[in-house]
């Protein structure tokens, strides 16, 4: 079925400028949550978004475990939702528009500068910048991306119709991800480094019984191997130490996340992974300027605490700017 | 029935409401064989009809050669998105999913005639003395896409010499094949310098720098 989205408002030619109340960098549900509510409660809010709205959570196929949708919702349509409300109440959203760094000036003012070389003035920043897919760092995974070798299976899932795929990771992300592709690749194996998958039961239950699937379990991926294009992976079984050659035509790698913080990490406290501290009311050290969702540390990277620390946030940062007057 | 909800039809009003300038959105068909053709129609009509400003011709590719060699068109589905002035915006396959804003952006790019660029590709792309070939993989389903495809257009609105062929993956095999696409979104400048994923502008401008050498 098609379906038309609409993640961009060129409306608004981006945003009106002067002083925000809240600067959002970031528009995953974190941030967007933040942004319904200082919006709704009338401050002037701006959401800074590099790529377009929804964050990661845009990218799960079918998202099952937020309250609320009995049925499950697909992950774009849900973020398309939380943005819609967003902007109902008035936030501008900038798309496109990659934050270089946060200085701040004076109390109650924080500069936002982008790559754009566009300057925000905010009153608060509010830093919801989520995390990336990590990578393995093993020869070939550079060589072959776009080649064979994708993070993202809702984006390249199908150009692997019939054909057969290698997911490395068997935790969420991966048995998540790689549930679509079994439904059109030849075969898909799980590989994980653990002797284990760390996976809600419901995820690997419906792995396992999808005929097209093998799990593999205690295995060190060290290497993808191709010609032009990816033609498999190598992995060394951790209990006997053999090398195996595992052909595939596509590897999705899905080995957890690194936070995005390049922009403020030396202004903020980072934890020993690179997540930003922030207090239970998201407060990092800096005054004016909270830490949300997955780029926090602590944060279990699910839909609905993200959702928690959006509101959290944008309680406290009201809070603060009455203290301010 | 609509292909565009009434909540995304009154959303497009909006944000094509201050077009200062008059977009032609021209279809080229295909009725020998086409997946979207009608959609694409539908899909554009629907669009024109939120503002007096936007308009759509509806043209096949086979009975109507001449037109589509004019626009420098050869596959169908396709879409030229031309404003004033033919900016070398084009569409192939339907912008569904997350392109549909690529191509709300392309009808404003094209409305507007002006691009959102830092200066030094700005000032790349005004040094330019070659035309340049400027394509765009995407699929329907990939987030990060319309940001490649959104680069692609205001360096094409920016600059004559270059266009934008936004080519959706899934609806040419052909054209995927060929630039052996297994990933998106993934750039391709000239036919051959491939950039992969949704790259800054100054990495498309060094690969237009290869391309060229």
């Amino acid at each position: 079925m098609l379906d038309f989205k609409i993640t961009e408002d060129t409306s608004g030619q981006g945003a009106t400028g002067g002083l925000y109340d809240v600067i959002i960098v970031g528009g995953g549900p974190a941030g967007l949550t933040t942004a319904i509510y200082a919006s709704r409660d009338g401050m002037k809010t701006l959401v800074l978004e590099r790529e377009t709205t929804g964050g990661l959570a845009a990218t799960t196929e079918l998202i099952e475990n937020y309250p609320g949708f009995p049925d499950g919702i697909n992950g774009m349509d849900l973020m398309e939702r939380f943005r819609v409300q967003a902007e109902r109440f008035g936030t501008e959203v900038v798309e496109f528009e990659e934050v270089s760094s946060v200085k701040p000036v004076s109390p109650g003012l924080i500069e936002v500068q982008t790559d754009g070389g566009t300057a925000y003035q905010g009153k608060t920043v509010v830093i919801a910048t989520g995390s990336r897919p990590k990578k393995l760092g093993i020869p070939g995974e550079d060589e072959y991306y776009g080649k064979g070798v994708s993070y993202c299976a809702t984006c390249d899932g199908p150009f692997f119709k019939g054909k057969t795929v290698i997911i490395i990771g068997a935790g969420n992300s991966g048995l998540q991800e790689g549930l679509p592709v079994l439904e059109y690749a030849k075969q898909v194996t799980f590989i994980e480094f653990l002797p284990y998958s760390r996976a809600e039961q419901i995820l690997q239950d419906r792995v396992r019984s999808h005929e097209k699937s093998a799990m593999l379990f205690n295995y060190r991926v060290t290497e993808i191997r191709g010609d032009s294009t990816v033609t498999g992976v190598v992995a060394v079984d951790r209990a006997t130490n053999e090398e195996h050659l595992f052909p595939a035509d596509g590897v999705f790698i899905y080995v957890g996340y690194t936070p995005y913080t390049r922009f403020v990490s030396d202004l903020v406290e980072l934890n020993r992974w690179g997540y930003i501290e922030s207090d239970a009311h998201m407060r990092t050290k800096v005054p004016g300027l909270y830490a949300i969702g997955d780029v926090r540390a602590d944060n279990p990277a699910q839909l609905s605490v993200s959702v928690g620390d959006g509101t959290k946030a944008a309680l406290d940062i009201r809070e603060y700017i009455q203290n301010l007057k | 029935m609509g292909l565009l909800d009434q909540e995304t039809t009154t959303r497009v009003k909006n944000m094509l409401a201050d077009l200062p300038a008059a977009v032609k959105l021209v279809v080229f068909t295909d009725d020998r064989h086409c997946e979207y053709c009608t959609e694409i129609v539908q899909l554009v009509t629907e669009v024109a009809a939120t503002t007096d400003l936007v308009s759509v011709e509806i043209f096949e590719i086979h009975r109507d050669a001449d037109k589509a060699r004019d626009l420098h068109i050869e596959r169908a589905p396709a879409l030229a998105i031309v404003g004033e002035r033919d900016y070398g915006l084009r569409f192939y396959g339907i912008p569904s999913g997350y392109e549909f804003s690529t191509l709300l952006h392309g009808i404003h790019s094209a409305g507007h005639g002006h691009a959102h660029l830092d200066t030094q590709t700005k000032a790349y792309l005004d040094g330019l003395k070659v035309p340049v070939d400027y394509q765009v993989f995407v699929t329907p389903t990939c987030p990060y896409c319309p940001r490649a495809a959104v680069l692609a257009i205001e360096m094409a609105v920016h600059s004559d010499l270059v266009n934008a062929n936004i080519v959706e993956s899934a609806e040419f095999p052909d054209l995927a094949n060929r630039f052996s696409v297994m990933g998106v979104p993934l750039t391709v400048i000239n036919g051959k310098e491939r950039v992969e994923g949704a790259a800054p502008a100054h990495m498309v401008v060094d690969a237009m720098r290869r391309a060229m050498a």
